[in-house]
């Protein structure tokens, strides 16, 4: 059941006005339901992996918060099963990608829904969120709640399949389910499910088209320069506007229900620099990664510039692996790494190791120049295999020719969509604006027929555009 | 001796200050708001060290211990150990 489905607008219709008409009491009773309901619908069979990532951290988390002396010993006890579930999947995937690579099968750049017949879907994600609620436990910040409690955790239905990676005590507290029903509830809700409909089968899906042939069909070697910078600029607003869509459907999901969900993005494009790009996309891990990972590791060598450099870009290539266990993803979070590392290098050569925005042209430079790297660092994420991603970096950078291969309609519709993206947060703080003012004077005419008539154009977009290829690209990962 | 809190506060001024280069008021966000990052948090730990003359466990913390100087302060009352 894809969040982008009737199915599932559908089965949220009927939770959320069961949510809100019964009594709270049975509101818990109806969210776990919902929730196994729901990650039943994807492959009941992997209903036992949430259950025993939930297992692992009532037993670990026990044992970590009666006895602080052996509290070390059990975090490691538990991360260690935590990760050897994950990996044992990673490898199965990653066994495949590479007997693809030989031809046997193309699995990888379909994005096809058999992928989750391979894997636990959203295992990395709550496997992430385990191991946050471990170290959170450890370090005395939040205990360990009844079983039950924990699996409405893990199972909570909005967010198991991609994330936002939630840490325990954002969303604990808020699974006692006591909110008294306001109107905003379902006015914010379905602003974001609506927004991520159109951001995902309008925008991203009519990318996806091109890029999907760009990446899939091609024979190497025989990408233009303006073709291979075309194809990495399409796929990196093809996967900002599917990841934000999901993100923004899984936000509205909870926030129907009266739950908030942390953010995931921040118009990353408009990123100063590679360290302000991970600052604004996918800001819950970046967030885990800072905390549970870079930050613990960087304590231990207290900011040496050499385990410093070595960590970042250790950290970023992990950050690849964990999105699947292929070499494009490795060359991926490496590559980013590298940008990182680098920049670091820079800003202590220029301001003493501080992050600070620079003056007017160098500062611009730097954005272009973070574009350019974010853009490139796509083609091996997205690429079938290293040969084609070796071969539209070679274009873009080095085998200039400007012979361009697709209709112009691929080209006009790229452009339409990074222009949009450059005005995107000027679009959201105006109608953001507008919003307040019409809440400031009650039910006005942005309430009462404005926002209707948005859902009824967006959920039209949405019907007109939906096509087969409704898998999101991240909940492969 | 463990230093008192007044203490700690102006340690935690001071030293949120002499990083960002910046006068930093006790509400000021440092770390959500973007002002230092990670890395300076650590740079920030051993600044406090230094000032306060005590050791912090880094193992027990996160970046956001050191979100504004209220949390800089109950973090350190929470982790700091005096030096013997």
């Amino acid at each position: 059941m894809a969040f982008n489905s009737l199915t599932y607008l559908g089965f949220l219709l009927v939770v959320v006005m069961a949510y809100w008409l019964l009594p709270t009491g049975w509101r818990r009773s109806l969210v776990m339901a919902a929730s196994v309901a729901f990650y039943s619908s994807w492959n009941v069979l992997f209903l036992w992996a949430p259950l025993m990532v939930a297992a692992v951290v009532f037993v670990c988390g026990k044992y970590i918060q009666a006895n602080p002396s052996t509290s070390r010993k059990w975090l490691l006890t538990g991360i260690a099963i935590l990760l050897a579930l994950l990996v044992l999947f990673k490898y199965r995937v990653f066994v495949a990608t590479n007997l693809s690579y030989f031809g046997i099968a193309s699995k990888r750049g379909s994005f096809s829904p058999a992928a989750s017949l391979v894997f636990p879907v959203g295992i990395s994600f709550y496997t992430f969120e385990a191991i946050a609620y471990l170290m959170d436990v450890r370090q005395g910040r939040v205990r360990i709640p009844s079983f039950v409690d924990l699996c409405l955790f893990f199972f909570f239905w909005p967010n198991i399949l991609s994330g936002p990676i939630v840490r325990a005590r954002e969303l604990m507290p808020q699974l006692r389910f006591e909110k008294i029903f306001e109107p905003r509830f379902v006015f914010e809700g379905c602003d974001r499910i609506v927004w991520g409909l159109v951001q995902k089968n309008v925008i991203a899906n009519v990318l996806g088209i091109w890029v999907d042939r760009g990446f899939g069909g091609q024979p190497i070697a025989t990408f233009s320069t303006v073709d291979g910078w075309f194809l990495a600029i399409a796929f990196g607003l093809q996967v900002y506007f599917d990841f934000a869509g999901y993100t923004n459907l899984a936000i509205g999901t909870a926030r129907l229900i009266g739950i908030v969900l942390p953010e995931n993005f921040r118009h990353p494009y408009h990123a100063a620099s590679p360290a302000d790009f991970w600052s604004r996309w996918h800001m819950t891990l970046s967030r885990w990664i800072r905390d549970y990972l870079f930050f613990p590791m960087n304590a231990k060598w207290e900011g040496a510039p050499l385990p410093l450099h070595l960590s970042l870009i250790g950290a970023m290539a992990l950050v690849g692996l964990w999105h699947g266990a292929g070499w494009g993803f490795l060359l991926w979070g490496t590559m980013h790494g590298v940008y990182l590392a680098v920049y670091r290098m820079y800003e202590s050569l220029r301001r003493g190791g501080l992050p600070a925005k620079g003056p007017g042209l160098l500062a611009g430079g730097l954005r272009v120049v973070t574009l350019v790297a974010v853009a490139a660092a796509w083609v091996p994420f997205r690429a079938p295999s290293l040969a084609q991603a070796g071969s539209i970096l070679g274009a873009m950078f080095s085998r200039f020719t400007w012979r361009p291969e697709y209709s112009g309609l691929f080209y006009g519709v790229t452009v339409a969509v990074a222009l949009f993206a450059a005005v995107e947060p000027l679009v959201m703080r105006a109608l953001a604006e507008v919003d307040e003012e019409a809440a400031a004077t009650g039910l006005s005419m942005f309430r009462i027929v404005v926002r209707p008539v948005a859902y009824l154009c967006g959920l039209t977009l949405f019907l007109l555009f939906d096509q087969n290829n409704s898998q999101f690209i991240y909940s492969q990962f | 001796m463990r230093p008192d809190l007044e203490a700690i506060r102006n340690a935690a001024r001071a030293a949120a200050s002499e990083l960002t280069g910046k006068s930093i008021k006790d509400s000021q966000k440092l770390v959500s708001s973007g002002l230092i990052d990670s890395l300076a948090v650590l740079k920030l730990i051993s600044l406090l060290e230094r000032k306060l003359n005590i050791v912090i466990r880094p193992e027990m913390l996160q970046p956001e211990d050191f979100d504004d100087v209220a949390l800089i302060v109950e973090t350190i009352e929470r982790v700091g150990k005096s030096v013997k």
